[in-house]
């Protein structure tokens, strides 16, 4: 990020160097993020920084770069950098993306400006720090565990490849709620249940083996569930692991309204 | 703005053509109906819509029906069957151009009401 890349070791003599490319050119970007101090702030306001990025960089290691030698106060979630965890989510220059996803070379130009915001429909704790709970209460609601037959099957439950295959997409989820956080419909009332608890439903009611299908099409059948979604494929369109989300949620719409007994 | 892609203008145009096409009716039913309180009052309805603002409105009236009737056609496609949600774009394309090719028809009839009034 500097002229000198500063390699993990410099940081932490333990860790191996990991190889830089030296003789990339560094891109100038001017990273502009709406920051809020709950302490001081009343409203949210843009700070501007000025770095240096290789193009394969991501924004997550432009914003480890703030927060470590910048801005240590800057606020944001992030764990594995890797895609899995599902933590950092945010609204980089307009779209819902996770940072460690984005390549800098994706969302700016050699001298250009990104922006970086908190996912939006969530309160606001600090800078990109939202309060998921909300979120997490919508993915309780549905249920997302499996249930057995009672008594407890004695033989393995056999799992066909293509009864498998109908919950290829839906268990592919990684609950960042890029896709909830884009919906317009969730923006402007928040007791929708949004599309990331339908992906998770969608996993379960497509599942042949659980016992409690009728159960979870119920719940997605109330006012604050399925049909509250509009397809306007924002959701589709931010998901980091490219799951038709709109796609499982028509499925699920098809599904409350034939399958139900 | 959230920079969604089709599907967020399509909803979005669906909304604002709905609540529009709404409004038009409850004031239709209202200038209809007003007929109960005379002829005189309901003349005097009638004559405040002959502003040239009013008259450009019935291309708008077109245009908000037919683009919601169309896209309402789209959204059946993508509630009922899978092929209609992989080709949503494509389809909100071809609403909009029926849109447009109505509002052009319905502008091409209405110039001498739009010019002339009653
Ligand atoms: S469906 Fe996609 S966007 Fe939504 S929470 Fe899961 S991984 Fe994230
Ligand atoms: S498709 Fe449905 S859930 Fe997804 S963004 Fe649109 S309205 Fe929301
Ligand atoms: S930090 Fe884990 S998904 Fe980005």
């Amino acid at each position: 990020m500097t002229q000198t890349p500063v390699t993990d070791s410099a940081v932490n003599p333990q860790v191996a160097a990991a190889p830089v490319a030296v003789d990339v050119p560094m891109m100038r970007l001017h990273v502009k993020i709406l920051r809020f101090n709950p302490e001081t702030d009343k409203k949210a306001h843009w700070v501007t920084y000025d770095m240096e990025a290789q193009p394969g960089d991501r924004m997550v290691d432009v914003l480890n770069e703030i927060k470590w030698y910048k801005e240590t106060g800057l606020a944001f979630r992030r764990s594995c950098q890797h895609g899995i965890c599902g933590s950092d989510a945010m609204l980089i220059n307009g779209r819902n993306r996770l940072a460690c996803k984005t390549l800098v070379r994706d969302v700016a130009k050699d001298g250009g400006t990104v922006t970086v915001e908190p996912i939006r429909g969530l309160k606001v704790e600090k800078d990109l720090l939202v309060d998921m709970e909300p979120f997490f209460d919508a993915y309780r609601a549905i249920m997302p565990y499996f249930i057995h037959p009672t008594p407890f099957p004695a033989k393995e439950q056999y799992q066909s490849e293509a009864n498998a295959e109908k919950m290829a997409h839906s268990s592919n989820c990684i609950l960042c709620a890029c896709c909830t956080t884009s919906c317009p419909i969730f923006w402007v009332n928040g007791s929708y249940i949004g599309p990331a608890a339908l992906v998770q439903a969608h996993r379960f009611i497509f599942d042949t083996r659980d016992e409690a299908k009728q159960q979870r099409l119920g719940v997605v059948n109330q006012n604050t569930g399925v049909w509250r979604c509009r397809t306007a494929y924002n959701c589709t369109e931010a998901c980091p692991r490219g799951i038709p989300i709109t796609q499982l949620i028509e499925e699920v719409k098809r599904e409350v309204m034939f399958g139900q007994s | 703005m959230y920079k969604g892609r089709e599907g967020q203008w399509a909803f979005l145009l669906h909304r604002i053509s709905g609540l529009a096409i709404l409004v038009y009716l409850l004031l239709h039913v209202f200038s209809i109906g007003s007929m109960i309180f005379g002829e005189p009052f309901y003349m005097k309805i009638h004559n405040t819509y002959d502003f040239v603002l009013f008259r450009l409105g019935l291309v708008a009236v077109v245009a908000a029906v037919v683009y919601h009737a169309f896209n309402g056609l789209r959204i059946i496609l993508m509630d009922f069957t899978s092929i209609g949600v992989s080709v949503q774009r494509q389809a909100w394309y071809g609403v909009l151009g029926i849109t447009a090719l109505a509002t052009l028809y319905a502008l091409i009839k209405l110039i001498p009401r739009i010019a002339g009034g009653y």
